[in-house]
Formats: C-alpha cells, structure tokens, sequence
C-alpha cells in the first residue's frame, strides 16, 4: 500500500498527463481518437505496487493508467500519443501501446484484449516464472463473448490471470443498466472464477482486493475477477458531446467520485497542509510538464518508415 | 522426384504433417499446440497424432470450442515468447474468431513499430470433400486480403513438410492451409507425389516462391492447392489429345512472387488460372493483375474458380468446384479463343 504522499503523487501524475493529452487533442496536435481514464486513476495507482516485472498487463482502448501502473517509459508512451517516433514508432498511437520490455500491451478492439492476456498467462505458467496476467476490461466487454471464452478457458487451463472489470458505468453513451444483466462480478462464479468487487475510488478497498486477487492467482495459479466501480468523468472520447449523461449524475459524481480528491483527502488526513500540498502539486506538475517537454522534443517517424514493417523481415 | 511404388505405403498427408510437428517439437521446445482435438484424438484429420503422448498435456491439448480464446491466447502466448502452432479444425470456423486474426495476429507485429513478433502457425483444414458451404471452403484470399499474414497453401507432400517446417520457424504469423484432400490422401495415390519412402530428412522450404510441377508450351495451368494435383491429371489428358499444358504451383499467397509467376506464364503463350477459392476479389484476379503488369499483352489469360458456395450434393459440387475434368475444358475453351 502506498503511502497518502506516493498514492497522491501517483493520482495527480495520472491526472495531469491525462489533461495535457486531452489539451493535446483540443490543439490539434493529435489527430486521431482519444479516450482518457480521468476518473478512473485510483485503480491503477493502487495495482501499480501489486505487479512485479514478470508480470503482463493487457490493457484497454482507455490504456494511459494502466500503462503507467506498469512500468511503462512516460516519455516514450507520450511521444506515441503526440504521433512522434516514440514508443511504436508512430505506428500503433494511443489504442494500441506495445511495450515488451513492461510486459505491457492494449488494444482498441473491446474485449479482445483478454484471450491474449490468457497467452501471457499460459507463458507464465508453462515456464514457471510466477508471474500472473492482468487483463483489463471495462463493464462494457463484459458483455463481449471474448471475455466469456477466456473465462473459461482460463479456468479449465489453470491460468494465473486476473480479470479486472473497470465498471465506468457507460459503454460509450449505453448506461450499464440497460445492456448488462446480472451482476458483473457473479458472472465469474459460473466459470468457478472467485471474484471480488468494491469502490474504485476507495484505495484501502482497493488494496484489500488486489492483495486478495493478486495472492490467490498467484500461489494457485488460478484466475480471478476484480469488478472496480467508478465514473467517468470525461465523454467517451475527447469531443465527445456527452449529452446523454444527465448534467446532475456529472456534478454529483465528480464532487463525490473524485480519485483525486479522495488522495487529497487522505494526504490532509495524514497531517499535509494546504501550503505543503501546494508545494508538492508544483512539483509533480513540473515532473509530468518535463515528460510533455521530453516527449515533444523527439523527432517525427520517418514518412518511409510506414511502408516498413508488416512483417518481421520487412 | 521420388515415386512412391509400395502399395503398403499407408502414409497419408495428415502422417506427414504429424512428422513434421513431431521432429520441430522435438528441436524447440518453446513450441506448443493446442486446439480442438488435438490431444487425445490427434486431430479429425489425423494431422497432430502421438503429439500429446510423446509432449505431455503442457505442451499439446485440447481446448474448448473457443476459438475467439485459443487463437487469442496463442498470440499472447506468441509475443510473450512461446511458439504455438495452434489449428482451426475448418477454416470456416475462422469466422468466430476472426477479430483475433485481423486485427490481433496480422496487425501486432507492424502497429508495434517491429517491437512485437508474433510466432504463430495457424494451421486450419481446407477445401471441399463434400460438405457443403460451411465445411468446404478455401478463403485464402480473405487471409491474404489482410495485411500482416502471411499465407501458405502446400499443394504437395513435400510441401506440407517443408512449407510447414518453413512456417514453424518464421518469426512472423502465418495462416498454414492444409487441403483435406492432402491430408486424407495415400501419398501414393496421388497425381503428383514428391515425397519418397521412406520419406528422408526435412528442409525448410524458402516461403514466396512459385514452383513448375510440369513443362508445356501451349497453356499454363497456375493454381494453389489441390487444383495443382488436379492441374497435373487435366494437363495429362491434354497431352494425351496432342496439347502441352504446363502447370504452375503458387505455393505461397504471402508473399506472392509476382515475378516468378509472370516469368513462368511467359513461357505458354496463354494461361490459365485456377482456384478452388471463390473467383471475386480473389486469388485468380490477384495472379493475372501480378502477369498482366510485368508482360503486357503477352499471354493471353482466363480464369476458373469458385462462383458460387459450395453445394453439398456431389452432383452439384462437380459442376461448380473446379477440377481435372473442368480444368480440361476450361484450358480448350482457352487454347480456341
């Protein structure tokens, strides 16, 4: 568990490259679809001390947070989303992050990142290495057959994976309430997945939760279901109208579903005053401004280079 | 070429494919195979026999009809460092899983910048025995429509070894068919048959190159598959009616080797292109597009593939899959226009 001043550090860095890559989007500097985690960022500030290097992590369309949880270069990830010669080569830009050398990799196709998760799982356990799988999915690819197949399968085959449902409450504009059925975190318990299910704004439930998942994939080489609820706090991608969420649900969740707030929260509960807080939000600012510089200071992929590259020997 | 004359000779396709797995297993141990009944059962069409007796079930078993899940895990599997050879049982079945070949295994390795590799061999059963649409098609030019795969379609014994050990060791993805015909068929029985008894050491064949079967100087038959097998038996009968009909085998889709084949067509003054795939948007248009860019006017050109779905009753299964005896006529209607 981190302590109040590394979980608020970790929250606020989560939240301001998130803010800078929207700003990023609203100037044109990129060009291409843009979905942020705001809202979402205590779940992955907490998992990140529960993995370990062996471990892999097979994000989302929404992969910022889980790639920084990873282990994941900023710089590198952020020269990707700027559509610089960075983590990919300007090839895969923000749905689609590759980084081996974390273990980390996403995809934009809803659900599909999880048979692939099971892959790196199955790695795991045939070679012994102790390491687990996380495969992210948001409430809306719990409704994809992808996620139901790799369930199964994974239990059948014994695979040291964790299956982490991120429920923000709306698959694009779709409420939960009216394409899910049942309740997500039962919905393990048909393949004999135990599972485990709690706010997604609360770090100590959190912790509670990935401590209990993260040992029993582990140490029984079994998978695991986590269900983390939280709100998004952003349209579902940047530009998005967002008129079909009711204006009251917005305000009334980001005054009460605020990660960030709730580390503040924490921090002051911890003895920080106002002026200490203030000190260390200039310093994390500077921190995450040096990667926006870092990163804008790489040069553009060569145009040829994208003729290059559809197979490993050219 | 080496004729196999025992009349005991028992092996099949499917033994030689099952070899082959055998003896790569056996050198690499990060390689595994998995899919739906592959482990006890050696699969339907005898293809990964004695695999899991002689590997143990880490290395080989079976899954649940979940292809959306096996093929996924094996590109995970695949990145994370492992090498699995994984089969859909009918390529028809691709369909349920096919958002994890296209847009997983074909596009990983390039949207990754080249920091992913994804050493997968998806082996799947191909072409028509009679089982109507759904359980006889080819669909290689779906696969070779999708930029990241590459796309290999053995037409002969000695290319279902060395395509396939070709493909075990390639650090790229690729979709391996295997015609059932191939599978199922006596090596002996075959209408050309280039595997000897015993069959000795196997070499990777080099992946993108066309190969002549048979020399000829009126046509040239260009196919993939088993239309090569049926190629060879219609340019036999064509010979025996005072016309020389050379065939071309394509071998591999992907890469295609634009060059070999114009240089190979050039060599008939008319060609003719054949596919048991279906003809729109295929492989046929592909092959004459690669003849017609490289020698204009040259060779004269028709086509004779699939222009329907496959029917299940044999009596209209022969009118519309092409084969030796379709192939002769197409190739005389060619040879008078």
């Amino acid at each position: 568990m981190l302590t109040p001043r590394h979980l608020y550090e970790t929250v606020l860095r989560m939240r301001l490259l998130e803010e800078g890559v929207g700003a990023a989007v609203q100037t044109g500097e990129i060009h291409g679809e843009m979905h942020l985690g705001i809202g979402q960022e205590m779940i992955s500030a907490v998992m990140g001390p529960h993995l370990e290097p062996r471990d892999a992590l097979v994000s989302t369309h929404r992969p910022h947070l889980h790639a920084l949880a990873k282990g994941v270069d900023p710089v590198q990830m952020l020269a990707e989303l700027l559509e610089r010669d960075g983590l990919n080569r300007g090839k895969g830009g923000h749905m689609h992050l590759f980084d081996p050398g974390a273990s980390f990799m996403c995809t934009g196709i809803v659900g599909s990142g999880a048979p692939i998760a099971a892959g790196y799982a199955l790695h795991r356990k045939l070679r012994a290495e102790g390491g687990l799988t996380v495969a992210v999915v948001g409430e809306g690819a719990m409704n994809q057959g992808a996620v139901f197949e790799t369930m199964n399968l994974a239990a059948v085959l014994s695979l040291p994976m964790v299956f982490l449902c991120e429920n923000n409450e709306y698959g694009i504009s779709v409420p939960r309430e009216i394409s899910t059925a049942g309740n997500l975190v039962e919905r393990g318990a048909g393949f004999g997945i135990v599972g485990w299910e709690c706010d997604g704004v609360d770090p100590a439930a959190l912790d509670e939760v990935f401590s209990a998942a993260f040992s029993e994939t582990r140490q029984r080489s079994r998978p695991t279901l986590i269900v983390a609820h939280v709100y998004r706090f952003r349209g579902h991608y940047e530009g998005d109208t967002d008129h079909y969420r009711p204006a009251q649900e917005k305000e009334t969740a980001f005054r009460e579903r605020d990660p960030l707030s709730a580390a503040r929260h924490d921090l002051v509960g911890a003895g920080w005053s106002a002026d200490q807080i203030a000190a260390l939000d200039r310093e994390i600012a500077s921190e995450v401004a040096g990667w926006f510089d870092a990163a804008r200071s790489l040069p553009f992929p060569d145009p040829s280079d994208a003729r290059l590259g559809t197979f490993v020997d050219g | 070429m080496a004729e196999s004359t025992n009349a005991l000779d028992r092996r099949t396709g499917s033994h030689l494919v099952a070899a082959v797995l055998m003896d790569e297993m056996r050198r690499d141990d990060a390689i595994v195979t998995f899919g739906e009944d592959v482990g006890a059962l050696g699969g339907v069409f005898g293809a990964t026999r004695r695999l899991q007796r002689e590997f143990g079930g880490a290395r080989v078993f079976d899954t649940p009809i979940s292809e959306t899940a096996f093929v996924g895990m094996a590109i995970g599997a695949a990145q994370a460092g492992l090498r699995p050879i994984t089969e859909i049982m009918f390529v028809d079945f691709i369909g349920v899983c096919f958002d994890q070949v296209l847009n997983q295994m074909a596009k990983n390795h390039y949207m990754s910048g080249g920091r992913v590799s994804v050493p997968l061999v998806l082996r799947t059963a191909v072409g028509s025995i009679g089982s109507a649409a759904q359980h006889s098609q080819v669909l290689a030019a779906t696969f070779a429509h999708v930029p990241g795969l590459k796309v290999l379609f053995p037409a002969t014994p000695g290319d279902l070894q060395g395509l396939l050990v070709a493909a075990i060791r390639s650090d790229d993805p690729v979709v391996f068919l295997e015609h059932k015909w191939l599978l199922k068929s006596r090596l002996a029985d075959l209408p050309f048959n280039d595997v000897g008894s015993p069959e000795g050491p196997v070499e990777p064949a080099e992946i993108g190159k066309v190969r002549r079967i048979r020399d000829g100087s009126d046509v040239s038959i260009i196919a993939s598959g088993w239309m090569v097998q049926q190629a060879v038996l219609a340019a036999r009968e064509l010979e025996s009616a005072g016309i020389s009909a050379g065939v071309v085998d394509i071998r591999s889709l992907v890469p295609l080797d634009r060059e070999g084949l114009a240089a190979e067509a050039r060599k008939a003054p008319r060609a003719l292109i054949v596919d048991e795939d279906f003809a729109d948007f295929g492989t046929t248009g592909e092959v004459m597009a690669s003849i017609a860019e490289r020698v204009p006017g040259e060779v004269r050109m028709a086509r004779h593939a699939l222009v329907v779905s496959q029917p299940a009753s044999k009596v209209l299964e022969e009118e519309v899959v092409p084969s030796a005896r379709s192939i002769v006529r197409q190739a005389r209607r060619l040879l008078q226009a």
